[in-house]
């Protein structure tokens, strides 16, 4: 079996990456595009259903990002559910070669109400639902939790690279509840995201004492560009960009796609743009 | 509006209680809790009868959102929870959907509540009403969630009699995500020296050549960088990003009907808990007299001017 290989685009659009002369290149290196806001609602927008017709026209499959959601967020990503529906109906979409990751429970609700025909996946910010991958292993912490998303239609879950080719508790799976061959993985590269706020850390304004910020605003700073950190108890440098803070692991992780499938990873997503 | 207050030892429940508790919650260290500061598992039966002779209620956090399990580790938790449903835990906190899964449903449930951790972030009603559907009895908001991003969610949860609960904000407010950081996981990064105080989200550093740009995207908004990159060092030698939780905050929830007020920090020292209790019991007080003497915006106005020059309680 080989191993896919996909592009995450990040804060950029199709036609940022065209502009920045990158795009053909993408379409011959990649058969996944991943497209949309995995961290932050304010950048959804239902345009991304158009990117996603576009690049199915041109034999790509797609995997649209979605965000944690507030009540403001939902509202959009209800748009975008509605978009993809009709260009489902009107046959400018193929269904089976789209995916929609979730990073918020009220998406699988959203998707559930509107009877999404797409193969829902679990993404990075649910999951520690699931895995634990915040030492140098990656294991599933019980079969049950693997059950529970399935029942939400989820077999495939995302996660990042933490730099050197994982310990897996998969083929003690029998221990713990789990048949390894009941899920996926699709890893993300270089980047690994250590962690998020709603409170944009580029974007958002300081709120008045006097009064409560109403949610979470911003003119899109994220987009200006990506920021790195000297930390001083750290070695490595801390990399932002808008809402997430994220680790680079630079070095190849793995010697041979086996490697990859012996971890359950069957996609690879390359992040270029953070 | 009530109050909830963490404990870590028998020894604090009286004095809690008097300093305004009106229900309690602790962790015990054979059960996944997130955090830390428990009480010891064997104390737990003792902590139930001395809450009930207070006439108060009892959680446990089970809410580690990380809950590796074997099956047959998996069968004891659940047997212990169950026993201590029957010896009189009035709640469960859960975060992770599999070990709430244990509990939900005609044949699996508790004779005690289950209770949804903030560590499990609701941010919209349609979470409120994805996790409804397991039978929680009260939803924990994240404290990173406005009160006017909160208004569905409260609505949902009215109509179907679901608690909800809010954090004070002065004794709780991490601007990242909680159940999904991992700036407190020395896992993947490389420590040059213990981390003084706090994590890797409070740099102990003057602002000031920290911070520097990775890539520009768009070279027409070149001229913000100055000020992003001011703003980011700031915010990391600082405290964070903005926090949505303020006097305000409190207020809006506190008129909306918000019921449960918590303070959760189980590692503070005893006189530590009870201090923080008695501050959580002045600010509610003062909203509750404000409220009932004044129309609304005027109470806001005064509850956030008195509570903009709260010392900070000598902490």
């Amino acid at each position: 079996m080989a191993v896919e290989k996909g592009i995450r685009l990040g804060t950029m659009t199709l036609t940022d990456l065209k502009k920045s002369g990158g795009l053909e290149a993408a379409l011959r290196g990649f058969a996944w595009f991943y497209l949309g806001p995995e961290f932050c609602e304010n950048l959804l927008d239902a345009s991304v259903c158009d990117e996603a017709a576009w690049l199915q026209g041109r034999g790509k499959k797609v995997c649209l990002l979605t965000p944690m959601l507030s009540e403001k967020g939902a509202g959009r990503l209800d748009s975008v559910f509605k978009k993809l529906l009709r260009l489902a109906k009107s046959g400018a979409l193929d269904p089976a070669g789209l995916e929609i990751t979730v990073n918020d429970f009220g998406a699988f609700e959203l998707a559930r109400r509107n009877r999404l025909p797409f193969r829902l996946n679990a993404g990075r910010l649910l999951r520690e639902n699931v895995f634990d991958d915040t030492g140098k292993a990656v294991t599933v912490h019980n079969g049950l939790a693997l059950k529970f998303f399935r029942g939400l239609g989820v077999s495939r879950y995302e996660l990042s690279t933490i730099g050197t080719p994982p310990d897996v508790n998969f083929a003690r799976g029998g221990l713990f509840g789990f048949d390894r061959r009941t899920f996926r993985l699709t890893l993300y590269y270089p980047y690994l995201n250590l962690t998020s706020t709603r409170t944009c850390l580029v974007g958002m304004r300081d709120a008045p004492p006097e009064g409560a910020a109403r949610g979470v605003s911003c003119a899109r700073e994220c987009r200006v560009g990506s920021f790195e950190l000297a930390h001083p108890a750290i070695k490595e440098k801390l990399l932002v960009r808008g809402n997430t803070v994220f680790l680079e692991f630079p070095e190849k992780f793995y010697a041979a796609e086996k490697d990859l499938l012996r971890m359950n990873v069957d996609r690879l997503v390359y992040a270029p743009f953070l | 509006m009530k109050i909830v207050s963490c404990f870590s030892d028998l020894s604090e429940l009286e004095p809690l209680a008097e300093a305004g508790a009106d229900e309690f919650y602790t962790a015990v260290g054979d059960l996944p809790a997130f955090s830390i500061g428990v009480l010891p598992a064997a104390d737990l039966p003792k902590a139930v009868k001395k809450v009930r002779a207070l006439g108060k209620r009892i959680s446990l956090a089970v809410n580690a959102i990380h809950a590796p399990a074997t099956d047959r580790h998996l069968g004891a938790v659940e047997k212990r929870i169950r026993r201590l449903a029957a010896l009189g835990v009035d709640a469960f906190i859960f975060s992770n959907p599999y070990l709430l899964g244990l509990f939900s449903g005609r044949e699996k449930r508790l004779g005690a509540e289950l209770h949804l951790s903030s560590v499990q972030p609701v941010f919209n009603s349609l979470s409120a009403a994805f996790f409804s559907r397991f039978g929680i009895a009260r939803i924990i908001l994240p404290n990173q969630l406005s009160p006017h991003e909160a208004r569905k969610i409260l609505l949902f949860c009215r109509a179907r009699n679901i608690e909800t609960e809010i954090f004070d904000y002065r004794f709780f407010g991490c601007a990242y995500v909680n159940g999904r950081c991992q700036l407190h996981r020395p896992g993947h990064y490389t420590l040059k020296s213990a981390i003084v105080e706090g994590s890797l989200c409070r740099i102990n550093a003057k602002p000031g050549g920290l911070v520097k740009l990775r890539s520009l995207d768009l070279p027409g908004r070149a001229g913000e960088l100055p000020a992003l990159i001011k703003r980011l060092e700031n915010r990391f030698t600082g405290g964070g990003s903005p926090r949505l939780s303020d006097a305000a905050a409190f207020f809006d929830f506190f008129a909306s009907g918000v019921q449960y007020l918590k303070y959760g920090t189980r590692h503070d020292l005893p006189e530590v808990k009870v201090k923080k209790v008695r501050e959580l019991r002045a600010m509610l007080g003062l909203a509750e007299r404000l409220s009932s003497s004044n129309p609304r915006a005027e109470a806001r106005r005064v509850f956030i001017r008195e509570l903009s020059g709260w010392n900070g309680g000598g902490f």
